[in-house]
C-alpha cells in the first residue's frame, strides 16, 4: 500500500489541513505518480495573495503546487483525496476528521 | 506685477472635464492615459478645480475630482470559480440585497477612503486604479485572496467560516495587497511575505477603526472578527494585540502566530510562515500605536504608510530592515526623539526584532 497525503496551508486563514489515503502501489505507481513526476516545480512567482498552497506527497515522492495551478488532473488527485479521506478512518486523516467543529 | 506659477499648473492646461473622460478610458491602449489623468484628477485642488470647472460645468462642486476616482464594480461568481464572473454592482448603484456584494462594495470604499483621505493616496496605485471585487466564488469555498488584480471572496463552508466579507478588516487586508503590489512589492516569502501580511493586516484593522471611530484603546485589533461561525471557540482570525490568542478549537487547533522573535516559526509551509510570523510585526505596530494612544491611523499608520512608500523597502526586505525605516520614516514626519519615534523603536525592540 501506498500513502497519498495532501497538505493545504496558506490561504487568508493560515490554516494547515492535511488530507491522507492508502492506495495500492500499483494504483499510485499506475495513475498518480506520473503526475508528479511531470509536475513543473519550478515555483514561478505571481501576484497572487492568500491562495493556497498544497503540498502533494505519494510516498516518498512529493511536490508543492500553488492552488491557481491545481487544475485538471491535479485537481482530481486533489478533491479525491479530500473525499476518500473523509469516507476512510478518521484518524488516519489528519486534522480533516469530517467532524463538526466545537 | 507677474503673479506666481501656480503649484497646479498641469491641471490648467488639461481642463479637469477632459481629465475626467480620459480617466474614463478602458482600452488597453489608453490605460497610461487614463492612469495619469486620474493622478491629476486626484491632485487637484477642490478649490482650484471648483473655479476651474465653474464656468464651464456649474453642476460639478469642490471635491469632484476625489469622487470620480473612486470607481467600484462587485462581480458575482455564482458558485463558480470562474473570474471575474458577472457584474452585479458598479459605482453609484444603490445596495442589492446581497451581503456579500454590499459588504464588499462598503468595504472598498471605507478602505479606499482610508488611503485618499488620511494618507491622500490616490486608490491603492496612486493613480485612481477602479477597484474591482468577485464575491460567490468557488463552493463553500473557506478563503479570500487578491489575485493581483481584484479582491476575490468565498462564501465560507457553513460549519467553521461564513461568509468572508462579514468582516470590513478582511476586504481592507485584501485591498492592501493591492497597495503592496503597488508600492514596496514586498516579495511573498520568508520575511518579506510575512512583512507583506502584516502590512495587510495592519491597514485592514485601520479601515475598520477608521470606520468604527475607535482609538488604539478601545479597538479590539482582531483581524477577521465574525468570520468563524459559532461553532468555533474563538473570535477571530488572529490578534495584533495578543498574536496567538485569537482561536483555540479542537478541531483548527489553536492560533499558531508569534508575538516575539523568541518564537519565530521556521516553516516550509504556507510560503514560508506569512501568515504565522505577521504576527511579529504585527504586534510591533500594535505596541508602538497602543503607547501613542488616540487614532492609530493617524501617527503610527502614517508612520507605517511612509515605510512602506518611501522607496527604501526592497522587495526581499527583512524584519530588521523593515524596522529600521519605520524609525527612520517616524523620524523623518515627526522629528528624532519624538514620543512617535520612540514609541516605534520601543516596539520594535519589544518583540525582539531591534
Amino acid at each position: 500500500m501506498t500513502r497519498i497525503e495532501v497538505s493545504r496551508s496558506g490561504g487568508f486563514a493560515g490554516l494547515t489541513r492535511t488530507w491522507s489515503v492508502e492506495v495500492s502501489s500499483t494504483e499510485a505507481e499506475e495513475r498518480w505518480l506520473p503526475l508528479l513526476e511531470g509536475a513543473d516545480n519550478s515555483g514561478v512567482e505571481d501576484a497572487e495573495r492568500d491562495r493556497y498552497v498544497y503540498h502533494i506527497a505519494i510516498g516518498y515522492r512529493e511536490v508543492t503546487v500553488a492552488e491557481s495551478a491545481v487544475e485538471g488532473p491535479w485537481k482530481e488527485l486533489v478533491e479525491w483525496v479530500k473525499d476518500a479521506s473523509s469516507s476512510q478512518r478518521g484518524e488516519d486523516s489528519g486534522q480533516e476528521s469530517g467532524q463538526a467543529p466545537g | 506685477m507677474i503673479p506666481p506659477t501656480p503649484s497646479h499648473v498641469r491641471c490648467s492646461i488639461v481642463p479637469p472635464y477632459l481629465l475626467a473622460r480620459l480617466a474614463k478610458l478602458e482600452a488597453p491602449e489608453h490605460q497610461a492615459a487614463a492612469a495619469a489623468a486620474r493622478r491629476a484628477l486626484v491632485e487637484l485642488d477642490p478649490i482650484h478645480h471648483a473655479r476651474a470647472t465653474a464656468p464651464r460645468d456649474p453642476s460639478r462642486g469642490a471635491g469632484t475630482a476625489v469622487v470620480l476616482a473612486l470607481r467600484r464594480t462587485i462581480a458575482d461568481a455564482g458558485g463558480s470559480e470562474s473570474l471575474p464572473g458577472q457584474i452585479v454592482r458598479r459605482e453609484g448603484d444603490p445596495p442589492m440585497g446581497d451581503a456579500a456584494v454590499d459588504e464588499a462594495y462598503a468595504g472598498l470604499g471605507a478602505t479606499y477612503e482610508l488611503f485618499s483621505e488620511v494618507y491622500g493616496r490616490s486608490s491603492i496605485d496612486n493613480s485612481g486604479l477602479p477597484l474591482d471585487a468577485t464575491v460567490h466564488y468557488g463552493q463553500q469555498y473557506d478563503n479570500a485572496f487578491w489575485d493581483g488584480t481584484r479582491m476575490v471572496f468565498g462564501d465560507g463552508d457553513g460549519e467553521i467560516f461564513g461568509r468572508f466579507t462579514a468582516s470590513l478588516t478582511v476586504i481592507g487586508h485584501e485591498l492592501a495587497h493591492g497597495f503592496t503590489q503597488y508600492s514596496s512589492n514586498l516579495r511573498y516569502q520568508g520575511q518579506s511575505g510575512a512583512l507583506n501580511e502584516s502590512i495587510s493586516d495592519v491597514f485592514g484593522v485601520l479601515v475598520e477603526q477608521r470606520e468604527l471611530g475607535q482609538s488604539a484603546d478601545a479597538a479590539s485589533w482582531l483581524v477577521g472578527e465574525g468570520l468563524f461561525t459559532d461553532e468555533v471557540e474563538g473570535r477571530a482570525l488572529r490578534s495584533l494585540k495578543a498574536p496567538g490568542t485569537a482561536y483555540d478549537d479542537d478541531v483548527l487547533g489553536k492560533d499558531p502566530q508569534p508575538a516575539t522573535m523568541a518564537d519565530y516559526v521556521d516553516t516550509t509551509s504556507d510560503n514560508g510562515g506569512v501568515h504565522i510570523n505577521s504576527g511579529i510585526p504585527n504586534h510591533a505596530f500594535y505596541i508602538a500605536a497602543a503607547r501613542l494612544g488616540g487614532n492609530a491611523w493617524e501617527r503610527c499608520g502614517q508612520i507605517w504608510y511612509d515605510a512602506a512608500t518611501g522607496g527604501r523597502v526592497p522587495t526581499d526586505c527583512d524584519f530588521s530592515l523593515f524596522a529600521s525605516v519605520t524609525v527612520e520614516a517616524a523620524i523623518a514626519r515627526f522629528g528624532d526623539g519624538s514620543p512617535e519615534a520612540d514609541a516605534v523603536r520601543y516596539a520594535w525592540r519589544e518583540v525582539g526584532v531591534l
